[in-house]
């Protein structure tokens, strides 16, 4: 449409060059510090080229004191709540696409109202109830809170996915003999994947990401986990930046080559949700 | 709380006849579960945090155990306090500043996908994606190191000298607000990119057939096509910016001088760090109400779409 306008799109591409260099610029940096040799990282005179290359940085922040604790820590609580949330969630989902019941739009209508409460509001009450049942410093208190957060979100995904599946299709199953567990587990599953992999990304990322309830609820320092730790960095002895920027690549690197991989499902799915409900 | 994306506008689903009438207990063992955890963990701590919000929740309470109904001293205190007319007034200001800026950039860059060309729009793609992807606080660290002072490259490249950008009021609250920015234009932009590309070309081709301009076809089809997925934004930003903690807590620490202090920020100080859990459930009591206030009219909407379930 633009194309017959020759300087019209030499301007648009103009721009989005420049939206490009200012948007990537923070990442290119942060990459660029973390392959920096040590002493690089503190030169008056930025150096934007990270020759010659090393790992000393990297190094530098495996080699903190409980690094393999926090690591285990995220991995063990993103693990079990991506699980935990998508076993739940499509139970709920199939519930509430599959069955007409009492309760059922009330149920929906909880769900959506939950997503509006601020996150931080319940800080001061969970905090103080999980110091009461003494689950501070548990991953297991993290774990349930982490997967309450999720589970609206998650049965909504899953729920519109659901929808999609006709129940035909199951009562086909059914009528050529199938149990119950075999419809879900044969001809559900495998049709509802996309609506799976939608959910556990979203879960994933909330577990593997969130600072301020770990920070509260995590006072034993080998209970922290990754951004805890992260955060942590600069009050220890000052501020080693180039380890805390390694530590944030390393910590980084995985959703990012994961966003990078799931790209295109990533947009769909969002909008899929978003446009079909 | 991340998206709700999957929210969006409810299309009313024709009664549902594919839902099984027949009574039973099934539906209600699938949902136990997840009904069992919400309750737990969200249903219970609100009710909590209004009663704490009319408790003397203190330091004392906190290892006793013990705690005394206040009434209203709790809401008295901190609507009475200096602090609070400032604190409204900068806690919309930062949200409609984040909120704004996200939607004003965002949009731009959706409209200029689609003008691009094929392969422009990939790299445009590929870094609203990494940005995007830079967990909260990693985002949030690398800020405290562009920004640093001394050896910050950003202070560098701008020829600031050693400026300190926590330092004053303003510049804190821009840190801030690039920071939040960067990290929200991304899903805006790519949601409303792919709203964008489901609206038929075909309508286009009519319009400019019948002569209609570029504006005109903004105005007549764009607008109205993008307008349902362009709400659901502009909710979402808002509750998300409203609700920013990390980047403020962990960037100034609400200062200088309490300068960067919203809602959310001055509820947790008066919580864990002047222990005084009731004045602080009190803020988010109030936060809650105001967020409420600000997005009834999209809950009422999708309430009302929801009818038909």
């Amino acid at each position: 449409m633009v194309r017959r306008v020759r300087p019209a799109r030499v301007a648009l591409n103009t721009g989005a060059v420049l939206f490009c260099a200012v948007w990537m610029f923070p990442v290119y940096w942060m990459v660029n510090t973390a392959l920096k040799p040590t002493g690089d990282t503190l030169s008056p005179t930025p150096k934007f080229l990270p020759f010659p290359m090393s790992l000393a940085n990297f190094a530098d922040a495996v080699r903190k004191p409980h690094f393999a604790d926090y690591l285990v820590n995220s991995v063990i609580v993103t693990g079990v709540v991506v699980t935990l949330s998508v076993v739940v969630a499509f139970l709920a989902a199939t519930a509430l696409t599959r069955f007409r019941f009492f309760g059922r739009r009330g149920f929906l209508i909880g769900i959506m109202v939950i997503q509006m409460i601020p996150g931080p509001a319940l800080l001061i009450p969970l905090f103080l109830s999980m110091k009461s049942l003494n689950m501070l410093d548990t991953l297991i208190g993290l774990i349930v809170t982490y997967s309450a957060f999720v589970l609206p979100l998650t049965i909504w995904v899953m729920r519109g996915f659901l929808h999609g599946v006709p129940v035909e299709l199951e009562e086909a199953a059914m009528v050529d003999g199938a149990s119950r567990f075999t419809v879900i587990r044969k001809v559900l599953l495998p049709l509802v994947m996309p609506g799976i992999i939608a959910a556990s990304v979203f879960s994933f990322i909330v577990a593997w990401n969130d600072y301020i309830y770990a920070y509260v609820m995590m006072k034993d320092q080998s209970r922290y986990t990754l951004p805890v730790w992260l955060a942590s960095f600069s009050t220890n002895i000052g501020t080693d930046y180039g380890g805390l920027i390694a530590g944030s690549t390393l910590f980084a690197l995985p959703i990012v080559v994961f966003f990078m991989l799931i790209q295109r499902r990533l947009v769909v799915g969002m909008t899929a949700g978003a446009v079909k409900g | 709380m991340e998206t709700l994306a999957a929210r969006a506008t409810v299309v009313p689903e024709a009664a549902a006849p594919r839902a099984r009438r027949r009574r039973s207990a099934l539906p209600y063992v699938l949902l136990a579960p997840a009904a069992l955890v919400l309750a737990l963990v969200i249903g219970y701590p609100l009710v909590r945090l209004v009663l704490i919000s009319f408790q003397d929740y203190g330091l004392r309470a906190l290892f006793s155990g013990r705690t005394r109904w206040t009434g209203f001293a709790n809401y008295t205190a901190v609507l009475h306090g200096d602090e609070i007319v400032p604190m409204l007034v900068r806690t919309a200001l930062v949200c409609v500043a984040m909120a704004g800026g996200t939607l004003v950039i965002g949009t731009g860059v959706a409209l200029a996908m689609r003008a691009l060309g094929r392969r422009m729009r990939t790299l445009v793609t590929f870094c609203l994606i990494a940005a995007w992807a830079v967990p909260n606080v990693a985002a949030t660290m690398l800020w405290t190191w562009l920004f640093q002072p001394t050896y910050g490259v950003v202070n560098w490249l701008l020829r600031l000298g050693q400026y300190d950008w926590t330092a004053h009021t303003v510049s804190a609250l821009l840190l801030v607000w690039l920071l939040v920015v960067w990290q929200s234009v991304p899903f805006v932009a790519l949601t409303l990119y792919a709203g964008l590309s489901q609206i038929p070309g075909d309508y286009y081709e009519a319009a400019a057939l019948d002569g209609a301009g570029y504006w005109t076809r903004f105005r007549v089809i764009t607008v109205p096509f993008l307008r349902p997925i362009l709400l659901l934004v502009t909710v979402l930003s808002v509750i998300w910016d409203f609700n920013v903690f990390n980047q403020i807590w962990l960037l100034t620490g609400g200062g200088p001088d309490g300068g960067t202090t919203t809602l959310v920020v001055w509820s947790f100080r008066r919580a864990f760090a002047s222990q005084s859990y009731g004045q602080g459930a009190a803020i988010a009591v109030l936060a809650t109400a105001l967020l409420t206030a600000l997005t009834s009219y999209y809950v009422r909407r999708l309430v009302r779409a929801g009818e038909a379930w």
